[in-house]
């Protein structure tokens, strides 16, 4: 009975939590004190067992013996002191850390022992738990990491947006600018930036072409950042006549002028014209594009007409006013200049933030989706490693059983397995971080259709320390339901069934047949947002950009003359029949022409245009379309074919009377009579007559509808830079040094760049969607792999227990058929659940996907009824090996096998 | 002298506590008490006596104090916490009740 209350009181040991809230902090300064001041408390137990001698010997002394007899005797009484002492410091110690040591300990030894589930349980999680890290990253890289502009979130860009145009966010003229500025009051002083492929030149080195920024005098101030040398542009720089000034990053500072500093003042060329160098931004600053290399002074020249539409605006809030009073401002704005123009129809002009600027549109749905996707994995594996550890758990069921009946707690217990599973969590953490790494290595290296803010993607302190969360959690997650599973083992049952393994509870087996449910409905949703993406790859792949040439036999590149003289129509077109000559010199071309657009998505110019016989009211205006200016034999060498007419020919020059072609959906939308030949179409203030009608092509992207379209010939339209297009007889890449060679050698200034076979351009054109493609498909193939192992598992075990039965049955008759089916059976029933859910996660979830979609709908027939089937086949796959091995099992062996 | 084993463990926690609920003791005095409240009958060993208070200040249910003692020196004085006195009601409730069964058992037979 003694015994009884001793434990009753040894089980509080641990338990501050039992104590009242007075007593808690006390208890919690005693236990720190243990632990941080061993000295000061062994001092004190000396005294006090000091103390204790000392009164032994006061009352030997009363009695009458003598000092050294009373010492003795007193001595003699307090027995051994050491051990005495160890004792006391037996009591003192805090149980919990010593604990948690022991547990590590017997954890990794547990561990050790069983290698093949270590290992399969380390794997699963290394990948969620690295994909999670990962994606962490690039989430808080992306969406959170602090810009390098003075309080960014107040900076926002300004579009211009309305119903014929759809750009991303839109983009004004100069005109719009006026208006804006003119109305505004959310913003301080507004200021218009243009982004534009400039070529530099000069005395340093080779010219080359760059990205480029013409933004206005109060660009920098805007943003709130600093030169890291020199100077940038100071009111009035962007008034009509400034001389160019140009800032350059410090990227091409470094690279083209080796980083010297009397780089400041020098003149270069640019465009053809002088520039001075007045300073040098940053690394850090990249706006607005990633890419961006120089800025240079916009003249603000009062404009005469609408268009061009290249600019985009960037201003700083005021302070006290909000994004969304601002957004409500330039609406009225919108409304307007919409009034003043009527082909302005429902004129917006969004306010977005700098950061969303960078990002663009398509990038925040797919990292939402891969979060989402990433996620749904770490689940699985955590599912996965769970149905592991409950699997385990009976054959653990003795050694717990022991160790509960031996008198731990229940919370002792349940506390050792799970720093099992939290230690087991915290080695696969730390090879997901590995993984993690070497996946955001890859991600950099690969930059998929150059992702934006990539630079600001990196594994830091803030990724690990979301690591060891992900782990702890993960491992608490998957650690709590089979602990506690196996405290309430049952003692006297499992005693009783002596050296029988595991009759496995009912309330066991029913968790572990959820957990597989979960598993292969997590599974399912993830294979079907997959197989939509890859549908939807596949559409865009096939998708014709509307021209018929081997784009393997097509090279393209983009040829600036650079001195300015050749901005003289003359001697322009001279420059470029010279580059004609040469190319088609050249062994292997066949054809060679000039054009300034070209599929799948680089649009040269886009504008309105007048129609021969249509009256339109003041302000009104056609629609915005797509202007390509070719020379002859370009629709030849990418083999647009020729619905009505002629092409245009060498005669079309700037002495024959302007020509034009149009597409066939600029006929069907504005010739309903589709009679276009012969009619005449005005661009600008020149009436041009209609010579021929061609195929659509997809000049914006492949996604897109195709823009209806008119183009003009080279030689009456010039305007440089453009691009030489040659057909060859094989392999067009080859061609490509060689084509440099001779082209550069017409003159030092020339610049060639963007040098691909149509190919490379039409790869470039999906890499986006394909990295996507590839990212969810790598998701949903590793949880499919999970799920199937986690069913794999359950049905081996599943075999296992009842082999017993199974014997029996075989004995009493049963064919090997009915063995397996009825195995089978429990797996399918299982997947048949599974299934049903997971179609209905996928149907909630699946619309995340919409914006990234290409000619499927979200619920895609095919999609979702392949997937599911796909599942079912790796489910029986799963279930029928283990079920089949059953059969194999003689009843005589099964029978006596416990 | 009595062996501190003939003091099953656990009921020395309770003497203690019942002890220390009177007033605030130091070690000595504490094993003084016991022996004589229970007539000496029974004896504690300062070897059975330390690692018990150690251990129940350790648990909650006493804390420790450095006094001056009745003789001038320093000394380690234990006091019962409130978790403790909550504790003892229960133990002595326990104790009653088995040792109650017990002497039924004993006297019956």
């Amino acid at each position: 009975m003694g015994a009884a209350l001793g434990r009753h009181l040894a089980d509080r040991a641990d338990h501050i939590g039992d104590c009242e809230m007075s007593d808690k902090l006390k208890l919690l300064r005693l236990r720190l004190r243990s632990l941080f001041k061993p000295k000061q408390v062994e001092q004190e137990l000396d005294e006090e067992l000091q103390y204790h001698l000392q009164c032994q010997i006061d009352e030997g002394l009363a009695a009458g013996l003598s000092q050294e007899e009373a010492r003795y005797a007193a001595l003699r009484a307090l027995g051994a002191i050491t051990q005495n002492k160890e004792e006391c410091r037996t009591m003192r110690r805090v149980t919990w850390i010593e604990d948690l040591g022991k547990d590590l300990r017997y954890g990794a030894r547990t561990l050790r022992k069983n290698p093949a589930f270590t290992l399969v349980a380390l794997l699963a999680l290394a990948l969620g738990i690295g994909a999670n890290t990962a994606m962490f990253s690039v989430v808080y890289g992306m969406l959170f990491r602090p810009l390098p502009f003075a309080d960014a979130d107040r900076v926002a860009v300004v579009c211009l947006n309305y119903a014929q145009r759809d750009y991303i966010f839109g983009t004004m003229c100069i005109r719009d600018y006026l208006v804006w500025k003119q109305n505004n009051h959310a913003f301080e002083d507004p200021c218009l930036y243009r982004n534009q492929r400039m070529d530099i030149g000069g005395p340093e080195a080779t010219p080359e072409q760059v990205v480029g920024s013409v933004v206005t005098a109060n660009f920098f101030s805007t943003l709130g950042v600093r030169p890291l040398l020199g100077r940038t542009f100071v009111p009035g720089e962007d008034r009509p006549n400034t001389p160019s000034l140009v800032v350059l990053s410090e990227t091409i500072w470094r690279r083209r002028f080796a980083a010297e500093r009397t780089v400041l003042g020098r003149t270069i060329i640019l465009n053809g014209a002088s520039a001075t160098v007045i300073g040098v931004m940053p690394e850090a600053i990249r706006f607005p594009r990633a890419e961006t290399q120089l800025w240079t002074n916009l003249p603000l020249v009062p404009p005469t007409r609408y268009g061009p539409w290249f600019y985009r605006g960037l201003a700083r809030l005021k302070s006290g006013v909000t994004l969304e009073q601002a957004q409500t401002e330039t609406n009225n704005i919108g409304q307007l200049m919409a009034q003043q123009n009527p082909y302005y129809k429902r004129a917006r002009m969004p306010v977005v933030t700098v950061r969303d600027a960078l990002l663009g549109t398509t990038v925040k749905p797919a990292i939402l989706v891969m979060t989402g996707a990433v996620g749904l994995v770490l689940l699985i594996a955590v599912v996965n490693v769970a149905n592991l550890l409950l699997a385990r758990a009976t054959v653990r069921e003795r050694e717990v059983a022991l160790r509960l009946s031996l008198g731990a707690g229940r919370g002792r217990v349940v506390r050792q397995l799970l720093t099992e599973s939290v230690l087991l969590a915290g080695i696969g953490g730390m090879a997901g971080l590995a993984l993690a790494w070497g996946a955001i290595k890859l991600i950099r290296v690969w930059n998929p259709g150059d992702l934006p803010l990539i630079d600001f993607v990196r594994l830091d302190w803030g990724a690990l320390g979301f690591m060891a969360f992900a782990s702890m959690l993960a491992g608490i997650l998957f650690g709590l339901v089979p602990a506690l599973e196996s405290s309430r083992a049952d003692l006297s049952l499992t005693i009783k069934e002596g050296g029988r393994t595991g009759g496995g509870s009912l309330a066991r087996g029913r968790a572990r047949n959820a957990l597989v449910v979960a598993e292969i409905a997590i599974s399912l949703t993830l294979l079907i947002g997959a197989g939509l993406l890859l549908r939807s790859f596949l559409n865009l792949q096939r998708v014709n950009g509307g021209f018929f040439a081997p784009p393997e036999q097509i090279l393209t590149m983009r040829i600036s003359p650079g001195d300015p003289k050749y901005d003289d129509e003359h001697t322009g077109l001279a420059f470029y029949a010279e580059v004609l000559r040469l190319a088609r010199s050249v062994p292997g071309v066949e054809m060679a022409a000039v054009t300034n657009s070209l599929p799948p998505n680089r649009q040269g110019d886009a504008d309105s245009f007048g129609l021969e016989g249509q009256t339109l009211g003041p302000g009104e205006m056609n629609p915005v379309v797509t202007v390509a200016t070719v020379g002859p034999d370009f629709l030849q060498v990418l083999g647009i074919p020729l619905i009505k007419g002629r092409y245009f020919t060498d005669y079309d020059n700037e002495k024959a009377p302007p020509v034009t072609l149009v597409s066939d959906g600029f006929v069907r939308r504005f010739f309903p009579d589709g009679k276009a030949l012969g009619k005449h179409v005005k661009y600008g203030d020149r009436w041009m007559e209609i010579v021929g009608v061609v195929g659509n092509v997809k000049y914006l992207s492949l996604s897109t509808d195709t823009d209806p379209a008119y183009y003009m010939p080279f030689a009456q339209n010039y305007f440089p830079p453009a691009f030489l297009t040659i057909r060859s007889s094989g392999d067009a890449g080859l061609l490509a040094a060689r084509l440099r060679n001779e082209i550069q050698s017409i003159d030092a200034g020339v610049t060639l760049a963007d040098i691909d076979t149509l190919e490379q351009a039409l790869d470039g054109a999906v890499s986006q969607p394909r990295f996507n493609t590839m990212l969810l498909g790598l998701f949903a193939g590793i949880a499919l792999v999970l799920a199937a192992v986690g069913i794999y598992g359950l049905m081996a075990y599943s075999v296992a227990q009842r082999k017993h039965e199974i014997g029996v049955r075989m004995a009493l008759g049963a064919a090997r058929a009915d063995v397996v089916r009825m195995m089978v059976r429990q797996g399918l029933s299982l997947a048949a659940l599974g299934i049903v859910l997971g179609l209905g996660g996928a149907f909630a979830l699946t619309r995340l996907l919409k914006t990234m979609l290409f000619g499927i709908g979200v619920t895609d027939g095919l999609t979702f009824a392949a997937a599911p089937l796909g599942m079912l086949l790796v489910v029986l796959l799963a279930t029928s090996l283990p079920a089949l091995r059953a059969t194999r099992i003689s009843p005589a062996v099964a029978l006596r096998s416990d | 002298m009595s062996k501190p084993t003939d003091l099953v463990q656990g009921t020395l926690d309770l003497l203690i506590l019942k002890i220390l609920a009177l007033e605030p003791m130091h070690g000595w005095a504490i094993a003084q008490r016991i022996r004589q409240m229970s007539n000496e009958v029974l004896q504690v060993g300062q070897s059975a006596l330390y690692p018990a208070l150690h251990k129940l200040e350790q648990q909650g249910l006493i804390e420790a104090e450095w006094k001056v003692s009745e003789n001038n020196r320093r000394a380690k004085y234990y006091s019962l916490t409130s978790t403790g006195r909550r504790a003892m009601a229960k133990e002595a409730d326990q104790w009653e009740r088995l040792s109650a069964a017990i002497s039924l058992i004993v006297r019956t037979i």
